[in-house]
């Protein structure tokens, strides 16, 4: 933080670092051969929609850009409002690739239209263990954790997420500070 | 020292204000007993100052939570609040703070602790029952923002100065009495009393200071909740509510929370009397009037 920011405030929001989604295509192998995870077809992008008049007419174009992104790969688009007022922009199609280029092509289409600072994540779910097992992306951050809910309410298998981190490391960027591993318990996947 | 506080005539806030001026009028009277009865230097002085200053810095946070009787609480405990607070932190690019709940009905929320990493935000639970929770993340943005925009350090700095102004006022009439004064002790007030007095003229002055920049500091909160949540008419209903008087009726009889009293112990009639000078936080009017500016800049087109 500058010397600017730090007299008269932040004035607007951090953009995402440069995105490094795309090593989650290559992580893929050694999830599914080491640990047994698959895709369970979906991942999406989460990000906190604007009020403002610009916002909507980018979202506009945004769909248009869906439209384009499913007409090519033949995913399936969708578009859910959470409980958090977060916007989700989901990716169906049982190829992880796909979803990874679809989630990319929504950040990017909103990137380009000055709205990189609303990106909050990225969110692929994997199945193939005891319980469902998500990777997040953090856009402010460039980096992935592993989100493993347990039980009914809203708990967190942190000895799992622990060993996938350390199984993963080598081949993902992983964030390092665990205390920003923010769970995602309503994910619409 | 820097404790955030919502609505300018809360309870809490005249509270926390009221720990912090006396905290700060402790640091006076210290410092002339030292000087004047211990005979200290200024150096030893300025040494024992600029400590004073350390060790409230480094236990800002602890004695903001417990001054304003915040607990901290666990995310099984308040797994909303939790969950909120990690995704407005994801977007600010921020380690998630520790959470704290007050138990009082009035809404209302700060933010404490010297460095991001070190920080704690606490909301009352009025706040989080009371506003919509698009309102309450409006707040939360407001309170990260302090965080973010490293407020704590800014007012440690900003009291920091005044404390040694106020010394080297003190100094330098010192000198000056010394100086002049010699032979005519007789008709003379006593060198301590006027010490005290100028002491305690600069460190008013010096409170009004800081408290204008405290003002200007909540500006640049409230722009920054925009920022975040991007949606700066969530934080302007908020403050409206927060506000709004209707709120100040207790939900629940006086006499089953007995913590509620230390809130309700400042008349309502105080309210009305203190200036715009003294105060922590601008204006209901003029923060809506910036945000309602803020908002119409985000409407505009994006270069």
């Amino acid at each position: 933080m500058g010397l600017r920011d730090a007299l008269f405030g932040k004035q607007k929001l951090a953009g995402p670092a440069r995105e490094r989604l795309f090593a989650l295509s290559t992580a893929a192998v050694t999830l599914d051969t080491e640990l047994g995870l698959r895709s369970a077809g979906a991942g999406g992008v989460v990000f906190k929609p604007l009020s403002s008049g610009d916002f909507v007419r980018a979202e506009n174009d945004l769909q248009q850009l869906l439209d384009g992104v499913a007409a090519e790969s033949g995913s399936k688009l969708e578009r859910r409002e959470d409980a958090f007022g977060y916007t989700w922009i989901i990716v169906r199609d049982s190829d992880l690739e796909d979803q990874v280029t679809g989630v990319h092509a929504v950040a990017q289409g909103l990137e380009e239209a000055g709205f990189g600072g609303q990106l909050l994540a990225a969110v692929f779910k994997f199945e193939g263990g005891k319980e469902p097992v998500y990777w997040v992306y953090g856009y402010k951050r460039g980096a992935f954790w592993p989100f493993v809910p347990a039980g009914e309410g809203k708990e967190r298998d942190n000895a799992e997420e622990l060993e996938l981190k350390a199984k993963l490391e080598k081949e993902l960027p992983i964030e390092p500070d665990l205390s920003r591993w923010f769970g995602v318990f309503d994910a619409p996947l | 020292m820097k404790r955030r506080s919502y609505g300018r005539d809360s309870g809490l806030t005249l509270r926390i204000l009221l720990t912090g001026s006396l905290l700060g009028l402790l640091y006076v009277v210290f410092a002339v007993i030292l000087f004047q009865v211990l005979s200290v230097g200024l150096v030893p002085m300025i040494v024992i100052v600029v400590g004073l200053a350390f060790f409230q810095y480094f236990t800002s946070d602890k004695l903001a939570l417990k001054a304003s009787g915040a607990k901290i609480v666990e995310r099984d405990e308040a797994p909303e609040l939790h969950d909120m607070i990690e995704r407005l932190c994801a977007l600010a690019d921020l380690p998630k703070p520790r959470v704290a709940v007050i138990d009082t009905d009035v809404p209302n929320a700060f933010a404490t602790g010297r460095s991001p990493k070190h920080a704690a935000v606490a909301v009352t639970r009025g706040l989080w029952q009371r506003l919509e929770p698009k309102e309450v993340e409006g707040v939360l943005a407001h309170e990260l923002s302090h965080v973010a925009n490293r407020d704590v350090l800014i007012m440690t700095l900003a009291s920091f100065f005044a404390m040694l102004a106020g010394i080297l006022t003190r100094f330098g009439l010192y000198g000056g009495m010394f100086g002049g004064g010699r032979g005519r002790d007789n008709n003379q007030v006593p060198v301590w009393l006027i010490v005290l007095v100028v002491s305690v003229v600069t460190y008013f002055l010096s409170q009004i200071l800081i408290l204008a920049i405290s003002r200007y500091r909540e500006f640049a909160a409230d722009r920054g909740s925009a920022l975040i949540t991007g949606a700066p008419e969530n934080l302007m209903s908020a403050l409206q509510k927060i506000s709004s008087e209707i709120f100040r009726i207790p939900q629940q009889d006086l006499r089953e929370v007995e913590s509620m009293n230390a809130f309700f112990i400042i008349p309502a009639s105080v309210k009305g009397s203190i200036h715009g000078l003294f105060l922590t936080h601008p204006p209901l009017e003029k923060r809506l009037a910036a945000l309602a500016e803020i908002a119409r800049e985000m409407g505009r087109p994006v270069a």
